[in-house]
């Protein structure tokens, strides 16, 4: 039941305490309409307004559920679509790839060129980006694995695997994890899903950043949520672009020239939504770009 | 050890395919036929029995899978790679159950092709069914049930995470074959990703310990330095 039901309590006793007040004194009560005491006529006011209101919720509320259930299963829908229209691109594009790669083994030895190369570093470019289509629509489905994992340990591991690439770059990177008054406690998940999720947030980080740029990964845990931030003093992305960071395959003006296929953040959101879990993303052009991944903690979990 | 020059028949509905293909396959020392479909595929096998059939799982007339089935089921065990056409785990693992003695997902390197060509040749027994065929794979104490997706060591169950049991499964249907982490990843996840290698690596440890195998001196696992894994135990297969 609905907090604003309780309104309709408000008419019934105020009435009932004012009809009663006035009975009781007795000196003021007169018929006021189709010779009915004032007392009663109070009483009768109170519950039919209780009623109007109550019709009224109902109606708001009726209408309101009605409109969310089209909206949720609108949105069912399109999810659907979505999914087997990459199943499908996914199954199109693979029997080519394959036809390819075959006769591009067989050229082999026998072009030993600069174009042979390029052609093959592009068909492993497209074979990569199916690949990824399929990780998409295979992790919206497929069963997670929970067991427990640490967060914290996953974050060293992650920050571990970017060493080199940072420190090619010139980049710093702090990572922030709470000691007291008690670790980060341990969330329930996949572990392998986790950690490609948070590397490809560090990885994102790094690699729109520059020389001197700083690179933060903070992590703590609020209550009911463990909150990992990942925040880079880079280009930061346009607030034209803002919302559509997350969808498929879309690459902002700043990532051209770096190579990605536009699938790693739609990646992270699959994940972490599959892990009852939230991202979001701020930004500022020119001075840098936060991603905030928040996950129940255990006791907190739907 | 098998023929000089094995025969490989090439089943996919795409010319394209085929022919680059069985071309890729002579180039590195096989005979090739190819089939469009799954009833030409059959007739084929009849007609003239290659050492190894290639067998797409989509296919009109009649799919991979089918054709798969009516082998088996004439007692036909003339090894088996499918190329799968759906990433799903499911998907995999009914291929290993159905009799396939290997499977890859599309699209695939040749060479990776060439390799388990190789490798399936090298364990077939003509004849025999393959070990990925039983359905309990004993190797010395250890016991893994397939269908119940159990394994005992000395009758006493090991407590494993399913991706685990995943993995040992296709150790002990592959033994003495050298398993890169890649191909490991994808028999695991169905898809590589960059932090992919050390997640293999986590679940070989997980092995080991609830096998108590030490990896020093193994007697299953066995980590080959820079490459993978393989298994060293003998595998027996029954029924």
């Amino acid at each position: 039941m609905k907090r604003h039901w309780l309104w309709v309590l408000l008419p019934l006793l105020l009435a009932g305490v004012l009809g009663f007040v006035i009975s009781r004194v007795g000196s003021f009560n007169p018929t006021v309409y189709l010779r009915a005491e004032l007392s009663i006529l109070t009483q009768i006011c109170g519950v039919g307004l209780a009623l109007l209101l109550a019709g009224w919720f109902f109606v708001k509320d009726y209408s309101e559920a009605a409109r969310q259930s089209t909206r949720e299963e609108s949105k069912t829908q399109t999810d659907e679509d979505r999914r087997h229209f990459l199943q499908r691109l996914d199954h199109e594009l693979k029997n080519p790839l394959t036809a390819i790669q075959a006769g591009l083994a067989n050229l082999g030895e026998r072009l030993d060129s600069q174009t042979l190369e390029s052609i093959n570093a592009q068909t492993q470019r497209l074979s990569r980006l199916v690949m990824d289509l399929r990780k998409l629509s295979d992790l919206e489905t497929r069963p997670i694995e929970f067991t427990l994992v640490n967060l914290a340990e996953i974050l060293k591991t992650v920050a571990g695997m970017t060493e080199e690439s940072r420190c090619v770059k010139g980049i710093k990177l702090t990572l922030n994890l709470p000691q007291a008054p008690w670790p980060l406690p341990l969330v329930s998940g996949d572990g392998d899903l986790l950690m490609l999720a948070f590397h490809n947030l560090l990885d994102n980080a790094i690699k729109f950043s520059e020389s001197g740029d700083t690179v933060e990964v903070r992590a703590f845990e609020d209550g009911t949520m463990v909150v990992v931030e990942v925040a880079d003093t880079g280009p930061g992305i346009p607030e034209e672009e803002l919302p559509h960071v997350w969808e498929e395959l879309f690459r902002g003006q700043g990532a051209r020239g770096i190579s990605g296929s536009g699938l790693g953040l739609a990646l992270v959101r699959v994940i972490i939504e599959r892990h009852h879990g939230q991202v979001n993303l701020r930004s500022r052009t020119e001075q840098g770009t936060m991603v905030i991944v928040r996950l129940p903690l255990i006791d907190h979990q739907k | 050890m098998y023929k000089v020059n094995p025969l490989i028949l090439v089943v996919d509905d795409e010319p394209d395919i085929t022919t680059n293909l069985a071309a890729f396959l002579q180039r590195t020392g096989f005979l090739t036929r190819t089939a469009a479909d799954g009833e030409a595929a059959l007739e084929e096998i009849q007609q003239e029995p290659p050492d190894l059939v290639v067998l797409d799982v989509l296919m009109p007339r009649l799919d991979g899978r089918e054709v798969l089935r009516q082998m088996r089921k004439a007692g036909n065990w003339m090894p088996v790679i499918l190329l799968t056409q759906v990433g799903e785990s499911f998907e995999r693992a009914m291929a290993l159950e159905e009799g396939a003695d290997d499977y890859l997902n599309k699209p695939f390197d040749p060479h990776e092709l060439v390799a388990r060509i190789r490798a399936v040749l090298r364990r077939a027994r003509p004849g025999e069914p393959p070990l990925s065929a039983s359905w309990m794979l004993v190797s010395g104490a250890l016991r893994l049930e397939r269908r119940s997706r159990r394994v005992y060591l000395q009758d006493q169950e090991l407590v494993l995470t399913p991706k685990a049991v995943l993995l040992l499964e296709y150790l002990m249907t592959h033994p003495d074959e050298l398993l890169s982490r890649q191909r490991l990843l994808d028999v695991v996840w169905g898809w590589e990703y960059p932090v992919g290698s050390r997640a293999v690596d986590t679940r070989i440890a997980e092995l080991r310990r609830a096998m108590d195998d030490d990896a020093a001196d193994p007697r299953y696992i066995e980590t080959v330095p820079g490459q993978g894994y393989r298994f060293i135990g003998c595998v027996e297969g029954r029924s």
